[in-house]
């Protein structure tokens, strides 16, 4: 196996992210197509519906993550990811991908087309930007190139500005999680409001009053997704809305709410797929086991990776997005009911996010050894760290273990750095830890730091 | 002279290279480079290479606890998923004369699962988690990589409980448990781990597997070779599994809080509920200092005084009110300010003080010692005077709580490590706090164990109470288990 320090793979992805937009390079033509003859252009009343680097695409990443799985032995991820760049070059990337994996994207471009069905009737009015939509690059941030990140959130922000965007609309919580905290930290003066679906969603039935009409009796779960739930604190507007269906009978998953558990995304899916799937079974049976015949949720990668979990223990329960099952239910039919202002509440469980003076690597160093020096060891993170549970407590892919890890990378002891920074990417960055760490640290956030040093400070060779 | 070292008790030298030096002559290992490297081969080899980790990255992981003070990093980490893994791996160990640390979650405080002797083995016993409860025979089974909550949560979903609660016990391991004697707060009724022992089976040095007891409510065997290992850190073997009582669940559980003017009022309430026989499952101190820092740090708001007292009672539901109104009469009757319920979300904002305790310790100050002392009922209000004046002598914040149903405090010493003099009167601190507990007649520690953090008092305090002589029969027992000294240098008595 190869092992350059940033794995080929996310090389691969960065790269196709600043270059082309998105994960796997396929293209803003593909990436709008969804939109065509159901939105017109620029921004209404500087407000743009915003479907992300993500969404547009994720089937065609679906398709690729179950070749992984076909391939297993004959090749790894990072071979793959080199054979992406010579498909490039012939010309046949995108139209291949389309041509394989074009059926697995329509249910990714269904929950697109599905949400601004919603939302239109809901009353909302925006517009989108097709070939223009400025991609929000947090995969880079995910992958801890935090200058390229910076940089590309400078850019975005320049292109909203000559755009005339002020309000965003996503489907997407990893972006919403991207414009909302990521993009300020970064930015100096980052003014633009970015709302998530589900909250106008529910704002907007509460307001009109009115309830929706699945015209079947169904039982479903929902899969919080991290983002939204844990670091977004957005919980009380999806169990709202799901209460505004007629016919559901609702069932929750034990871990649920700001406690849900990782279905093994967060760029594991990319850099170490077999361990992500490893992770995405065993959310699979927790959901399987509420008794439900459809499950539901509110973010591309964890359908992605429930989908691909169901379809590997052989289940044929059904996953998609929530805006598609409120979409349908709007089609069947509205009840008109009283109006009411309900609250939601932002829930808060992350501690404060650790700043470093800089990106240069000294700044970094001094954040991490600071930070890292406060860690008890007590191991509270690890109770429910996902790989920690999937790899049998392997101490050095815990959370707690990347902690020490960074701590010694850091402090100079005899590690190698390419060593930690291939533990420090086998994280799906589900933030269960900094929920729990007693101390106050934001796990989580430090992990992505680590990865900026390991790759900033020179010593792993980049 | 191998011999002869082995049989002299460590001198208690302050200078740290004295002191290792002493300790490796001690354990009568030898740093062999090249019997490690074939130690490792042969582990390979025989339990599969996958098992077995060198790449640094993986050992760095494995070379601190929850006492956060690294001292090496392990030389290999092997991980077992089998009793055969474990044999092997003693048996080659023991040829080689290579140290070996078991490990469960790492959660010592006090390191009792980290090496301090470089090129040792670290058996991490995780993988092995398998548990089988048996209502029938009122046993559960837990192998050594379960945790004591998962073993809890099994006994749960049959009616039962594991009572041993340890603050750890999401991640702390019944191996680790067992290994350190694992108390918790259900100890003022439940005890501590050793009392929930009914087998074990243990692996001892050259691989020999032993199996400990019987799994039934009633057996006599003596000695008794199970107590024996329980509190042994590791140093005379491996426990590889364990049959353990279970309880059935109370019926109902009732929570008093009690705040007092004065901590001696505190302290009579104690002793009278103790003396009345009330037998609360929960009986939980908190001095002044706690209350203030986590106010401080968590931004809660708690009724004001020198001490709170938590009590939980149980019972059937028809009798546990009553138990509740007589504790809460004594708290009365010592001028105590009291709060009871038995509704869960009330019952949770009753213990928030104690529950947030740690959290808000370890946010307030980059550096804790946690202590861990022990002293008889009757003293445990001269202990708490005892320890302020130590406070006020040093200058350092120190806030104590404890499971005071079973006389076990924990003086949490906050330092900044930065700030050189606060670090070394932290240091003294610490001594002085174990030397106060021998003082009133108790232990350096209650329930977190020695590991090479408190080796130094406890032997202090096992010289001055017992005299040499029990030193050296301790030793002798070691080396008639573990003759080559290889398991877990550098802990304990050893």
């Amino acid at each position: 196996m190869e092992l350059t320090v940033i794995p080929q793979i996310v090389k691969f992805a960065s790269e196709n992210t600043r270059e082309i937009g998105d994960v796997l390079g396929i293209g803003p033509e593909l990436r709008v197509r969804w939109a065509e003859g159901l939105l017109d252009k620029g921004p209404v009343e500087d407000t743009i519906f915003y479907a992300g680097e993500m969404y547009p695409v994720m089937g065609y990443a679906e398709g690729a993550f179950r070749l992984t799985k076909r391939l297993e032995g004959l090749m790894n991820i990072n071979s793959l990811a080199r054979i992406g760049p010579i498909m490039k070059k012939l010309r046949v990337y995108a139209i291949g991908a389309r041509a394989l994996w074009g059926k697995n994207n329509e249910i990714y471009e269904n929950a697109l087309r599905d949400a601004v069905y919603v939302l239109r009737n809901l009353g909302v009015k925006m517009s989108y930007l097709f070939e223009e939509e400025p991609p929000s690059g947090v995969a880079l941030h995910t992958y801890g190139l935090l200058k390229e990140f910076k940089e590309h959130a400078k850019w975005v922000q320049n292109r909203f500005r000559e755009l005339g965007v002020k309000r965003v609309i996503t489907l997407d919580p990893i972006v919403t999680t991207a414009f909302r905290l990521y993009y300020p930290e970064f930015l100096e003066d980052w003014d633009v409001e970015v709302l998530h679906f589900v909250e106008i969603v529910a704002k907007r039935i509460a307001e009109l009053g009115i309830k929706l009409k699945l015209g079947r009796k169904e039982k479903v779960t929902y899969h919080d997704p991290c983002y939204l739930a844990r670091t977004l604190g957005i919980v009380d507007e999806t169990r709202f809305i799901l209460s505004r269906i007629d016919g559901l009978e609702y069932l929750e998953p034990p871990r649920h709410g700001v406690n849900t558990g990782c279905s093994g995304d967060g760029g594991l899916e990319l850099t170490q797929p077999l361990l992500a799937r490893k992770i995405s079974l065993d959310r699979v049976k927790e959901l399987r086991e509420t008794g439900a015949e459809k499950v539901y949720t509110s973010c591309p990668a964890c359908i992605m990776m429930l989908r691909t979990g169901f379809n590997a223990l052989g289940y044929r329960t059904d996953v998609n997005d929530l805006a598609s099952l409120i979409a349908e239910a709007m089609r069947n039919g509205i009840i008109e009911e009283k109006p009411a202002t309900v609250k939601f509440r932002r829930y808060h469980v992350l501690p404060e996010s650790p700043k470093p003076k800089s990106l240069d690597s000294d700044d970094l160093a001094e954040l991490l050894l600071r930070e890292t020096d406060r860690c008890k060891k007590c191991a509270f993170c690890n109770v429910e760290c996902p790989v920690a549970r999937a790899l049998d407590k392997l101490e050095s892919r815990s959370a707690r273990g990347r902690m020490t890890l960074i701590n010694s990378l850091v402090r100079g002891d005899p590690v190698r750095p390419e060593a930690v920074l291939d533990r420090l990417y086998s994280c799906v960055l589900c933030a269960q830890c900094s929920q729990t760490c007693p101390v106050g640290l934001h796990v989580q956030e430090l992990i992505i730091y680590g990865r900026a040093y390991a790759i900033y400070s020179g010593k792993a060779g980049v | 002279m191998a011999e002869l070292m082995l049989y002299t008790p460590v001198r208690l030298v302050s200078n740290e290279l004295t002191y290792y030096l002493s300790l490796l002559l001690e354990v009568g290992v030898y740093m062999n480079g090249n019997s490690f490297d074939d130690a490792i081969s042969e582990i390979k080899r025989k339990i599969g290479k996958k098992k077995v980790l060198i790449e640094p990255g993986d050992l760095y992981a494995y070379s601190l606890d929850a006492s956060t003070e690294r001292r090496e990093a392990p030389g290999a980490i092997v991980r077992t998923y089998a009793d055969e893994d474990v044999i092997t791996t003693l048996k080659v160990a023991d040829e080689k004369r290579i140290p070996v640390i078991p490990r469960g979650g790492g959660t010592s405080l006090t390191g009792a699962s980290i090496p301090v002797v470089p090129k040792s083995i670290v058996l991490d016993l995780t993988p092995m988690d398998d548990i089988q409860v048996n209502i029938d025979d009122g046993y559960a089974m837990a192998e050594a990589g379960a945790t004591v909550l998962q073993v809890d949560q099994a006994c749960r979903n049959e009616g039962f409980f594991f009572p041993p609660d340890p603050a750890s016990s999401r991640y702390a391991t019944i191996g680790g448990a067992l290994a350190e004697n694992a108390g918790g707060l259900r100890g003022a009724k439940f005890g501590v781990m050793k009392n929930w022992v009914l087998a074990m089976e243990v692996v001892i040095p050259g691989g020999k597997k032993l199996r400990i007891g019987e799994p039934v409510l009633k057996w006599r065997w003596g000695p008794d070779l199970i107590s024996l290992f329980i509190g042994s850190e590791g140093t005379l073997g491996v426990i590889t599994r364990a049959w353990l009582r279970i309880y059935p669940l109370p019926e109902k559980v009732v929570r008093i809080m009690g705040v007092f003017n004065k901590l001696e009022d505190a302290g009579r309430a104690i002793s009278e509920i103790r003396r009345r026989g009330y037998l609360p499952m929960m009986l939980e101190l908190l001095d002044k200092e706690t209350v203030d820092i986590v106010e401080e740090v968590l931004g809660y708001k708690f009724p004001k005084g020198e001490a709170m007292v938590i009590v939980d009672v149980d019972g059937p539901i028809e009798a546990v009110w009553r138990l509740a109104r007589q504790v809460e009469n004594v708290m009365k009757e010592n001028r105590g300010k009291t709060e009871t319920s038995d509704d869960p979300e009330k019952m949770k904002n009753l213990y928030l003080a104690r529950q947030g305790a740690y959290a808000a310790v370890t946010r307030a100050y980059p550096s804790v010692l946690h202590e861990d002392i022990t002293v008889p009922l009757s003293k445990l209000v001269d202990a708490l005077r005892e320890l302020d004046n130590l406070r006020r002598k040093y200058g350092l914040r120190m806030p104590v709580f404890g499971h005071a149903g079973d006389g076990n405090l924990h003086p949490d010493i906050c330092f900044d490590p930065s700030d050189k003099a606060q670090a070394r009167k932290a240091k003294e601190m610490f001594k002085k706090v174990g030397e106060l507990a021998v003082r009133l007649g108790g232990a350096v520690s209650g329930e977190h164990g020695i590991g090479f953090v408190k080796k130094e008092i406890f032997l202090e305090e096992i010289k001055s109470v017992r005299g040499e002589n029990y030193l050296e029969l301790v030793r002798k027992v070691k080396r008639v288990l573990d003759p080559n000294g290889i398991m877990n240098p550098g802990k304990l008595w050893f």
